[in-house]
């Protein structure tokens, strides 16, 4: 095992870890992070198993496969965390409105 | 007939410099019912125009000029209003306007009545950019709307109280110019543009929306398609 394959591992044990703390709430949340997790140490272990898939799909290198199923994955995550900032802006929102319009003085013109 | 029932909603954010003329100014026609929303200004309206007959509905912290609309629109549901214009703080519009956009919805001709800088020949004294950006506007509307008007973001509108029942906003910045036409064609409510003039002060013009902002609002209505 070299260098880079051990501090690739530390990250994502480090990152597991963190998530495994965080949410504790769904099981398909767990599940799909342990198969991630899985993939993650099988690539880093393995590098020819990106090579030999990359092939397959017609992309030169394994390297360039991982970056680019980032890249979509990546732009998913951004997706839903927008999603997220919406509906929590939708919820700020009402409760400054609610919270306003209680302390609204009606004055009406003379 | 009487206006008692008339309620102007002004959404303001920080027009401290023009704020009381504006205000002033449409208490002196005395027969309209004033609802001003501070949109979490930084000096809070209350201490600017707290003497005027008026009343001020604050926002605790700034959220967008499509959210101090729907805050309004949320207060005159409760009152006994008929009509309900919605006019920009900023001194563009003309208090005078306000009668001919209420004329169409009195006569039963139409429930939405919008303001519009360009029905009037001769009186297109709007900044060259300003104009190129607002007939992208109308371009980008239509595309999302399927509505095409002459002037896609004119703050001054009339709506009457049922149509203000079926309007829900949930853009909080300027996209929600688009989310009154989307209500206009989901609820097929009868619209009418009515020409407005527009003062364009050097205040008004610093305070309008730049080209950027514009950009903006195109990526709002973009993420408002995916979302909604």
């Amino acid at each position: 095992m070299n260098g880079i394959k051990i501090l690739l591992i530390t990250g994502v044990a480090f990152i597991a870890v963190y998530f495994f703390i965080r949410l504790r709430n769904s099981l398909l949340d767990i599940l799909l992070l342990l198969v991630l997790i899985a993939a993650a140490i099988v690539f880093i272990l393995f590098p020819d198993i990106t090579n030999q898939l990359a092939n397959k799909l017609g992309v030169g290198r394994g390297a360039d496969l991982v970056f680019y199923t980032s890249i979509i994955i990546f732009w998913f995550v951004i997706l839903k965390l927008y999603a997220r900032i919406r509906k929590l802006e939708q919820l700020l929102t009402s409760i400054l409105r609610n919270k306003a319009i209680e302390e609204a003085q009606e004055k009406t013109p003379k | 007939m009487t206006n008692a029932f008339v309620t102007i909603i002004i959404p303001c954010f920080n027009e401290g410099p023009v704020l009381r003329q504006v205000v002033a100014e449409l208490v002196n026609e005395k027969k309209y019912t004033i609802i001003l929303v501070d949109d979490g200004s930084v000096v809070p309206a209350q201490s600017l125009i707290g003497d005027l007959p008026v009343t001020i509905i604050r926002h605790i912290a700034n959220l967008g000029q499509g959210a101090a609309l729907q805050t309004g629109f949320e207060y005159v549901k409760k009152l006994p209003a008929d009509y309900v214009i919605t006019f920009d703080a900023d001194g563009q519009h003309a208090p005078s306007d306000i009668q001919q956009l209420l004329a169409p919805l009195q006569d039963g001709r139409a429930d939405i009545a919008l303001g519009s800088r360009f029905l009037i020949k001769g009186q297109q004294n709007a900044p060259l950019t300003k104009k190129w950006v607002l007939h992208a506007g109308r371009l980008v509307n239509y595309f999302f709307s399927g509505l095409y008007l002459s002037d896609s973001h004119n703050g001054l509108r009339a709506f009457t109280k049922a149509a203000i029942e079926k309007i829900a906003l949930k853009e909080n910045r300027m996209a929600h110019a688009t989310e009154i036409l989307y209500a206009i064609r989901k609820h097929k409510l009868r619209h009418i543009e009515v020409p407005v003039t527009i003062n364009y002060t050097f205040y008004s013009k610093s305070k309008g929306q730049s080209v950027f902002n514009s950009i903006r609002i195109f990526f709002d209505l973009v993420l408002h398609k995916i979302f909604e």
